[in-house]
Order: structure tokens, then C-alpha cells, then sequence
């Protein structure tokens, strides 16, 4: 069966303000994506994590390699995928709900009314009450489930999360986490997920790729075996606390990446 | 903690009372400073005349359309300026040299060109406004957020709409600070070149009766500009903030 | 080699013009007593140097630059501090600041001809005004917006008020200072040209109006070219001090 996507010997690289030469971000990275399966991406600063998923939604060119969705090269963003933005990315001139009708303006949405789309989102997202306030007014976590909600209300097959709870607190991103199974357990699109959580990591992931750097590249992938749907206390399972150790010793480099 | 407005009524309340009662006491010559009873009585007479009518009106038109060219054509330049590198990098230079001169120094060249009436206080309206329009526009896309142009991409929005739907409601901001600036230019253009040289206007009254000593009436139409300059940044600044988020 | 390219493309810019007015004005396309033409403006400047015309215009003018802007610095840094340390003050003084600020302050200029005389000291003092403000407000504001957290470590180390004026307070204040600074420096000039229009001091602005009733255009852009270097030497050199300071700098001031 096809991949739902194909990572095929991607390379990412980009130019050098001030110097000659390019910074490799990615280099010869391949990997194939199941359909339907929520695979996280987990690695140190500067692995090139978010560079795979820019390529992916066709918002980076690769210098070498290609991404296929559904057997089809990608090249541009395109309505089958959509991302939600570490630092939230909301226009702070909209509205919640403006701000969540904002990806089916772009993508001329018609046959329906945007705004009451847009509404059962929020309302999906867990934001009722809060459809008429700007972004400035909200926390974190309200203002990344605005960006989340954004992101699924344009039905996309694949979801493209790049550390979204990265500017959260603690408490807040293992709360989060949980509310992002929830809603994808309800229809369970395609995603990848970039995170250095290594708990996040697992928690959330059917396999876990394990980045390493310079130049960006898989160290290893692991299959995540947890029974879903999974809750908080999935972390304090034996299981979950041996992927922990071998995920950080991958990061720490001290197993050799096939061992 | 007193409160704001009490001490600033209160400042300005005593400072009424002292240029009232100062010349009374014999410590200043009212003929130099005047005093707010005889500038009330003054204001009485120049409204009572036609001519501050008259005078208003040219040098609010002048004001006007100068303003108005600026603001129709200052934004969408500043803006264009900002989105395009290579041309904003051909028209910084030549630009901030005009931003950093007092613009007014070029009122004798523009009555040269243009003549005494209308024209050349206009034009000094206009390039005393654009300028700080477009500086301020053309910063306001620049500093547009990346993630924004970023997300508005992976949404699939082209160009068009990357401009339309994140650059321009972004910059509003520094638009409408460009705007506050270059209003109290245009106040102050407006002013300085009726001064210079013109045959009407509240400047060229200014100047006559400054000539004529008579400073009570003088201080009334001073006031009065200075009345209408604070008006006017008053209620940009007001706009500004309740655009801002 | 990429961030050479702006400064390229600047000093292509101004060749460019300078050229291209040149030719139009020999092309006949633009009439020279209107616009005159670079060579006769760098002519009427050489002309101008070595009668020692242009010297004396631009060493009247910069001194009163001096004198207008020098009081500003020493009234407005010394005004702001004292608003920004005692509230009280601040909110006295505001309705003055704001009047000074936003009022087109030439206005005023029969006014001063007739307490000053027609001479160099109306020119000062509109000069003094209309860059009194922002140095005052912006410093002003630096004082007020201290940081809590500093001063509460100040505090904690034992500082007694004026301790915490001239040890934290007054430096962590700079940046705002020099902003205000840098503001101000370019509506020094300005009030100093303006003023020069109408007061015939001797100065550059003077020169300017002076060649405007003989109708001697290229004269005129002469004298207004030395007033652009000047600007934009004062406002280049005030925004590179800047830079250096802005690294802790606290609130927004103007």
C-alpha cells in the first residue's frame, strides 16, 4: 500500500547571510508515513525537525530529494495538509473565530458558511464563550487551540504539528497533549508531530522518530506499542518509562543508532 | 497619590492666574506678554470680524488637500517600499536624506516654483506629511511577524492574499503612526509657509499683527493654531490606540 | 558580501539622480533656474568655500544649533529626571510638554522677535523648544519605567532612594535619554532653519531666504545641500550612539 506520505532522500538546506556556503538543516532523510498513524518527531535544537515538516507542507524547497503525498510530489502547501505553528501564528487583528475562518478564506471555501464552520471548531477546541475575543486576551494554551482549531477546520488529511506546545508551560502541554488525542482519536488524520519532549514524545506518538544532528538526520525509529485511546497514566507505565530510556540514551548517543 | 488631571488642571489654572495677576503687580510689561483678560476681549473683536473666517478657511484647505495627496499617496508608496527589497534599498538613501532635513528648509524653492498662493503651501503640506507617512508605512511591512506570512502560506494564500490579509492589517499600526507624525507636520508646514510669504491665511495674519505689535490679537490666533495642532495629534492619537490590539 | 549591497545600491541611487538631473538639465528638459543643476551647485559651493562664505554661514548656524540644543539637553534632561522621579511634577508639567509639543510653535516667532530681538537669540530659542520635548519626555519615561524587579534588588542590597537615582535609576535611563536625544537633535536643526528663514542671522536658512528674494536658485540648493549633510550626519551619528545603548533599554517614550 502507498505511503500516505514518502519522505524520499530530502535535503534542506539554507543559505548563509553572511558567510559563503549553505547550512545543511536536513540531509538524505527518508521516511514513509502510514495513514492514519500519529508519528512524532523528537530530537535536540538545530536537528532540522522543522525543516521536514516545512518541506512537507511545501513551504520549504528541497535542494535535494522529494515528498510524496498520496504518490504525488509535493510542491507548494496544498489543501490536504495543514499546520499549526509553534508560536501560534494567529493574526492578532482577528478574532477567535476570524481567526480560525482564516485558513477557509485562503483556501475559498464555498458551499457553506465559513463562520459557522469555523464556530463548531471552536467549539471542538473547547474555546465556546471565547469566539469574539483577539489573541492578546488569551493564554498559551487558548491561543495554540485557536491555531488548532484553524488547522482542523480545513479538513485536512494530514496534520502537520511543529512543537506546538513549545511555548507552553509544563502544565499546561501535558493537558494539552491529553486534549489533542481527544480530538484526534475522533477521526485520527495523518500527523506529525516535532517535539523535544521525549514524554511528549511517546505519549502522543504510534512511532517515534529520533533525530540527531549535523547534519539532520534519523537516528532510529521506534514503535510505540501503548494501547489507545491512552490517558495521563499511560506515563507512569514500565513500558513507557523503558521507551523513555531508550529514546534518551538514542538522544544521548550512547547505543549505536542499529544496535 | 494625586490624582492626573487634578495637578495638571491645577498647574495650568495657576499659571492663568499668574500671567493675569503678573502684569497687574507691575513685574512684567503687559504690552510684551498680554494677559488672559485682554486676549479674551481680543478674541471677542477677531471673532466679531470677518477675517479669521476667511483666513481659516484658505489655510484649512491648504491643509487639507496637502494632507490628503500625502495620505493617497504616501501609504501605498511606504507600503510598496516595504514589501519590495531591491526597491526599497534604491529609494532608502535619497528618502531618509529627506527625512533627516527640515523639510521647511525647502519653502523657498517651492514658492519659487510655485508661486505665493496656494500651491506652494500645499506642496509644503504634502512633503512635510508623506514623508514621515512613508518612512512609518514602509517600516510597518517590514516588521510583519514571519510566522504569520508563514501561516497564511501553508493555508495556501497567494501573494495577493499574503498582502491583502496579513501585510496590510499588520502595518495598520505603524501607518497610523506615520500618520500622527505626519499630521503635526502639516500643521506646522501649513503655518510656516503663510508666514514666509503669502497674501492670506492665518500665518500671513500672524505676521501682521506681529508687525503691528498687536500682540493681544496675535496671541488669539496663536492659541487658535496652536488649538487646532493639538486637535489634531489628539485625535490621531486617540485613532492609533484604539487600533491597536 | 550581501550586506554590502545596500549601501551599494545607496551611493548607485544618488549617482544616478545626480546624474540624470545633470542630463535632463542639459537636455533642456528642465530649466535650470528652476532647478539648477549639480555642477553649478558644487561650483557655487567651491565658490562659496574658499571665500569663506560658506563657513561663516554654516559656523552661525551651528552654533546656534549648539547653543538651542545644548540648553535643551541640560533643561530637558535635568526637567525630565525631576518628572519622572516625583510624579507630581510630571503631571504639572504635562499640559506645558504636550502644548510645546504639538503646537506649531512658530507661531509664536513675532512674539519672540519681539522679546528677543530680530537676532540670533530667537533663533535659539526656537530651537530650544522644539527640541526641549522629546529629550524631556523621553527621559522622563526612562526614569518612570524602572524596572520593579531592579529596583527591588537594589533595595534588597540595601539602597536608600538616592541611591537608587544615581546607581540604577539614572543608567538603566540612558537608553531612553539618548532616544530622546536623537529626536531631539533633529528638531534642533529644524527650528534653527526655520527660525533662519525669517531671522536674518547670517546662518545657512538665512542664506537660503536671502537667495530666494534675488531669485538665485543655485545658491539656494547650495545652502540646502549643506543643511542635508548636516541632518543627516547628527541623525546617522545619534542613531549609531543609540544603538550602543539600546541593548537595555525599558519603555516606549515617544
Amino acid at each position: 500500500m502507498t505511503p500516505h506520505i514518502r519522505i524520499d532522500g530530502l535535503t534542506v538546506a539554507y543559505d548563509k547571510p553572511l558567510a559563503a556556503g549553505a547550512f545543511v538543516a536536513v540531509a538524505n532523510l527518508s521516511l514513509d508515513v502510514s495513514r492514519g498513524t500519529f508519528v512524532t518527531i523528537v530530537g535536540p535544537s538545530g536537528c532540522g525537525k522543522s525543516s521536514v515538516l516545512l518541506a512537507v507542507d511545501g513551504l520549504t524547497k528541497p535542494v535535494a530529494g522529494r515528498v510524496l503525498v498520496n504518490g504525488q510530489p509535493v510542491s507548494g502547501p496544498g489543501r490536504d495538509r495543514a499546520m499549526v505553528f509553534q508560536e501560534f501564528a494567529l493574526m492578532p487583528w482577528r478574532t477567535v473565530v476570524e481567526n480560525v475562518r482564516f485558513g477557509l478564506e485562503l483556501q475559498r471555501w464555498t458551499g457553506e458558511d465559513l463562520t459557522a464552520r469555523a464556530l463548531r471548531y471552536v467549539r471542538l477546541v473547547g474555546l465556546q464563550g471565547f469566539e469574539h475575543y483577539r489573541p492578546h486576551q488569551l493564554s498559551g494554551g487558548m491561543r495554540q487551540r485557536v491555531g488548532i482549531a484553524r488547522a482542523l477546520a480545513v479538513d485536512p488529511e494530514i496534520l502537520l504539528l511543529d512543537e506546538p506546545f513549545g511555548a507552553l508551560d509544563a502544565q499546561t502541554r501535558e493537558s494539552m497533549g491529553d486534549e489533542l488525542l481527544k480530538i484526534w482519536e475522533q477521526d485520527k488524520k495523518t500527523a506529525l508531530f516535532v517535539t523535544h519532549s521525549i514524554d511528549e514524545a511517546i505519549f502522543l506518538g504510534d512511532t517515534v522518530v529520533i533525530m540527531g544532528k549535523s547534519p539532520g538526520r534519523i537516528v532510529e525509529t521506534i514503535p510505540i506499542d501503548l494501547p489507545r485511546p491512552r490517558t495521563i497514566d499511560v506515563m507512569d507505565t514500565a513500558a513507557f518509562v523503558e521507551y523513555r530510556r531508550r529514546i534518551r540514551h538514542h538522544l544521548a548517543g550512547e547505543i549505536p543508532a542499529h544496535a | 497619590m494625586r490624582s492626573r488631571a487634578l495637578v495638571s488642571t491645577v498647574s495650568v489654572a495657576l499659571f492663568l492666574v499668574a500671567w493675569e495677576i503678573a502684569p497687574r503687580l507691575r513685574l512684567v510689561d503687559p504690552f510684551f506678554t498680554s494677559q488672559p483678560s485682554r486676549v479674551l476681549v481680543a478674541s471677542v473683536d477677531v471673532i466679531r470680524s470677518g477675517t479669521l473666517m476667511h483666513d481659516a478657511t484658505v489655510s484649512l484647505s491648504e491643509f487639507a488637500v496637502g494632507f490628503a495627496l500625502a495620505l493617497l499617496i504616501g501609504v501605498p508608496v511606504g507600503l510598496m517600499l516595504g514589501t519590495f527589497p531591491t526597491l526599497r534599498h534604491l529609494l532608502d538613501p535619497p528618502l531618509m536624506a529627506v527625512y533627516a532635513t527640515p523639510q521647511l528648509a525647502l519653502l523657498p524653492i517651492f514658492v519659487l516654483w510655485l508661486g505665493i498662493g496656494m500651491a506652494s503651501k500645499i506642496a509644503v503640506v504634502f512633503i512635510g506629511a508623506s514623508i514621515p507617512i512613508i518612512v512609518n508605512s514602509m517600516a510597518g511591512v517590514r516588521q510583519v511577524e514571519r510566522p504569520l506570512v508563514l501561516a497564511a502560506r501553508s493555508f495556501c494564500a497567494t501573494r495577493r492574499d499574503v498582502f491583502l490579509k496579513v501585510m496590510l492589517p499588520a502595518s495598520l499600526p505603524a501607518v497610523m503612526i506615520g500618520i500622527r507624525l505626519g499630521l503635526s507636520r502639516a500643521v506646522l508646514g501649513v503655518v510656516v509657509a503663510e508666514m514666509y510669504v503669502s497674501q492670506e491665511g492665518v500665518g500671513n495674519q500672524i505676521m501682521r499683527l506681529g508687525s503691528a505689535f498687536r500682540v493681544d490679537h496675535l496671541l488669539v490666533y496663536v492659541l487658535l493654531v496652536s488649538a487646532f495642532g493639538l486637535g489634531a495629534t489628539t485625535a490621531a492619537r486617540k485613532l492609533e490606540e484604539r487600533m491597536a490590539r | 558580501m550581501t550586506h554590502l549591497k545596500p549601501i551599494l545600491l545607496g551611493v548607485l541611487s544618488f549617482t544616478v539622480i545626480l546624474l540624470a538631473w545633470e542630463a535632463a538639465v542639459r537636455a533642456g528638459w528642465l530649466n535650470p533656474f528652476f532647478t539648477s543643476q549639480p555642477t553649478a551647485i558644487a561650483a557655487a559651493l567651491a565658490r562659496e568655500a574658499r571665500s569663506g562664505e560658506l563657513a561663516r554661514s554654516t559656523s552661525v548656524s551651528l552654533r546656534e544649533f549648539g547653543a538651542g540644543f545644548g540648553l535643551a539637553i541640560v533643561v530637558g534632561l535635568s526637567l525630565g529626571v525631576v518628572a519622572g522621579w516625583f510624579r507630581t511634577v510630571e503631571y504639572a508639567l504635562d499640559p506645558f510638554i504636550w502644548f510645546i509639543y504639538s503646537a506649531p510653535l512658530i507661531a509664536f516667532y513675532p512674539l519672540f522677535v519681539l522679546w528677543l530681538g530680530l537676532g540670533t537669540h530667537t533663533v535659539i530659542a526656537i530651537s530650544f523648544l522644539l527640541s526641549v520635548t522629546p529629550i524631556t519626555v523621553n527621559t522622563a519615561a526612562g526614569i518612570r519605567t524602572l524596572s520593579p524587579t531592579l529596583l527591588l534588588a537594589a533595595r534588597s542590597f540595601g539602597a536608600r532612594p538616592h541611591d537608587v537615582l544615581w546607581k540604577v535609576a539614572l543608567p538603566a535611563s540612558v537608553p531612553m535619554m539618548v532616544a530622546g536625544l536623537r529626536l531631539g537633535v533633529g528638531r534642533a536643526l529644524t527650528g534653527v532653519v526655520i527660525a533662519e528663514l525669517f531671522v536674518p542671522s547670517g546662518g545657512l536658512g538665512s542664506s537660503i531666504a536671502y537667495n530666494a528674494g534675488l531669485l538665485r536658485t543655485t545658491n539656494m540648493l547650495a545652502s540646502l545641500m549643506v543643511i542635508v549633510v548636516l541632518g543627516v550626519i547628527c541623525t546617522q551619528g545619534l542613531t549609531a550612539i543609540e544603538a550602543r545603548f539600546d541593548s537595555w533599554r525599558t519603555g516606549p517614550g515617544l
